[in-house]
């Protein structure tokens, strides 16, 4: 017991060390243009990370292990971030100060209200609802209509609708023996998932189509029991890839830029040879913070700042993001495997397969292994609604994580 | 001045990251090592061996099996199932020269060896399947 309380410490301590060092040299970095209120915000982020994975253990008799590693993300993200534009890292600071408070938020409030199955209806209308209202109020941003913009903040939908989505699915396959009875009953869910995703495609947003199509597919995978449903839905899903390459210029130049990069260097293929460059640049163990490049890479905060990772801390560095992004999503699946209760096992899955398919499509991306699409990696990039939205389902896994048992006792 | 700092502070990073990612992977090591796995010594025991994805009770990976077993749905009972469709004592595994007996103590829904309804007393042989209301077990016998 006493050899488990040092060990939890450990990780913990390890990570202020991190943030401490990286503050320091931020702040040497930086120094011509430093003012009180950002040493404050960088230490008041370093507390409020401590203390709540130190509350969190404390409150929660879940997991201990996926805020921990969360917040790693976080901190290396935060600090690349701050590096390439310190404007845009304090602005960071304050989105994960809220995201933050956020997940303990989410977490209360899911834990406390029960019959999250029952309201499939709700799910299915107000992404519908979050959808037209992007697509009238919406503005267009690098070909795609994908943010709200109110007054002087923006936010993207679709990272809400995500999180519906996987509700929505989680409460139909909850509930999968009073759908079947229906007439067409196993159609309704890919009819409401079709609809998602045509949404999705008349706002361009390919990216989302990617995260949508394939989380459908992998809960389908595993739970419908109706077989060829799976396979019409593989089946649309390459065909509708291949109308997409002839439809949509966008994707035929993402396509070309993947093959060859080299060609198109001087317009298109652009940014992924930067990225490509910069990686290389890098080596093993990086070139120091603040003595890269990074700012050749276009939209480097967000997409790309995996390559500005890799080449100022190293490729090292590179593939530990990458393993803890392996670590949250096999804890996911291990927390999806505990739980009893089908609707939040579902849901657990759900929100894994999310981080890991998010992660996966971009890391292929900027390294050139997959077809680039633009979306950003959970916790790590820079953004607003990805980052709130991240937290809202980190807070729904940690509720997952917990051994929930109402409706169990029922003596018979 | 900057430089030789960035230059030194990027090992130290890389270095604590994966001191962090290590010392997550042996909590978690710890953590897999507490779950309760298959039994290591030579005692025969039952398997779950469940279609269903959830059953609205408790129900165990493994029990162990002493001398005499007794399952059912009373609290009286070594294995205890609340399974609706067992009864309050349901059967008894007694162990006999050697060999375990599966005996169905007039059960309501009845117990299935390998898909057969067992009348009285039936002698288990490793490998068995026993079916008794929503689940069945594998029994796994050891000399």
């Amino acid at each position: 017991m006493m050899n488990k309380k040092v060990s939890y410490k450990l990780p913990r301590n390890l990570l202020v060390l991190f943030e401490l060092m990286a503050l320091l040299l931020l702040f040497i970095y930086d120094k011509d243009n430093l003012d009180k209120l950002t040493i404050i915000y960088g230490i008041t982020l370093i507390f409020i990370v401590y203390i709540s994975n130190f509350i969190l253990l404390r409150i929660s008799t879940g997991d201990s292990y996926i805020f921990l590693i969360v917040t790693m993300l976080i901190s290396i993200g935060v600090i690349m971030i701050y590096r390439i534009d310190p404007l845009l890292g304090i602005k960071q600071v304050l989105w994960i100060g809220m995201g933050i408070i956020i997940f303990f938020i989410t977490y209360f409030f899911f834990k406390k209200i029960k019959g999250w199955e029952e309201w499939i209806w709700l799910y299915g209308i107000s992404s519908i609802i979050l959808f037209i209202m992007t697509l009238l109020l919406g503005t267009r941003t690098k070909g795609s209509i994908n943010w709200i913009t109110i007054g002087r903040f923006g936010f993207q939908p679709s990272e809400i609708i995500k999180i519906l989505a996987i509700f929505l699915i989680s409460s139909y396959y909850a509930n999968y023996e009073k759908y079947k009875e229906k007439k067409y009953g196993p159609y309704y869910l890919m009819g409401i998932m079709y609809i998602f995703i045509m949404f999705l495609f008349l706002q361009r947003d390919l990216g989302a189509v990617l995260i949508f199509y394939s989380l459908f597919l992998a809960l389908q995978f595993i739970y419908e029991e109706n077989r060829k449903l799976v396979l019409y839905n593989l089946l649309i899903f390459i065909v509708s890839g291949t109308l997409g390459y002839f439809i949509f210029p966008h994707v035929k130049i993402r396509f070309e830029t993947w093959l060859n990069p080299w060609k198109y260097i001087d317009n298109k293929g652009y940014q992924i040879t930067q990225s490509l460059f910069a990686i290389a640049e890098g080596g093993f163990f990086g070139t120091g913070i603040g003595l890269g490049y990074p700012d050749f890479i276009p939209e480097v905060h967000t997409d790309f700042i995996f390559s500005a990772i890799c080449e100022e801390m190293g490729i090292f560095t590179g593939i530990g993001i990458i393993m803890l992004f392996l670590i949250l999503v096999y804890r996911g699946f291990k927390i999806a495997i505990k739980q009893e209760i089908k609707f939040y096992r579902i849901v657990a899955l759900g929100i894994s397969i999310l981080f890991g398919i998010q992660s996966f499509i971009i890391f292929g991306g900027v390294l050139k292994m997959i077809p680039l699409t633009g979306i950003t990696i959970p916790f790590v990039s820079y953004g607003g609604s990805s980052m709130l939205s991240s937290f809202i389902a980190l807070g729904i896994l940690q509720v997952a994580s917990e051994e929930l048992d109402f409706e169990v006792e029922k003596d018979g | 001045m900057y430089n030789i700092f960035s230059l030194i502070f990027k090992y130290v990073f890389i270095v604590i990251i994966y001191l962090f990612i290590l010392s997550i992977i042996r909590l978690i090591y710890l953590d897999i090592k507490g779950i309760d796995t298959a039994p290591l010594d030579d005692s025969s025991y039952l398997k779950l061996v469940n279609k269903k994805d959830t059953l609205p009770f408790k129900v165990k990976e493994y029990y162990h099996l002493a001398d005499e077993a007794y399952l059912g749905r009373g609290k009286d009972n070594e294995i205890m199932i609340k399974d609706p469709y067992i009864s309050k004592k349901h059967l008894r595994i007694v162990k006999d020269e050697g060999d375990y007996y599966l005996e169905d103590l007039n059960s309501a829904n009845g117990t299935y060896l390998n898909g057969d309804k067992i009348m009285d007393v039936a002698q288990l042989k490793n490998g068995d399947r026993i079916r008794i209301g929503q689940v069945e077990f594998l029994y796994v016998g050891r000399e």
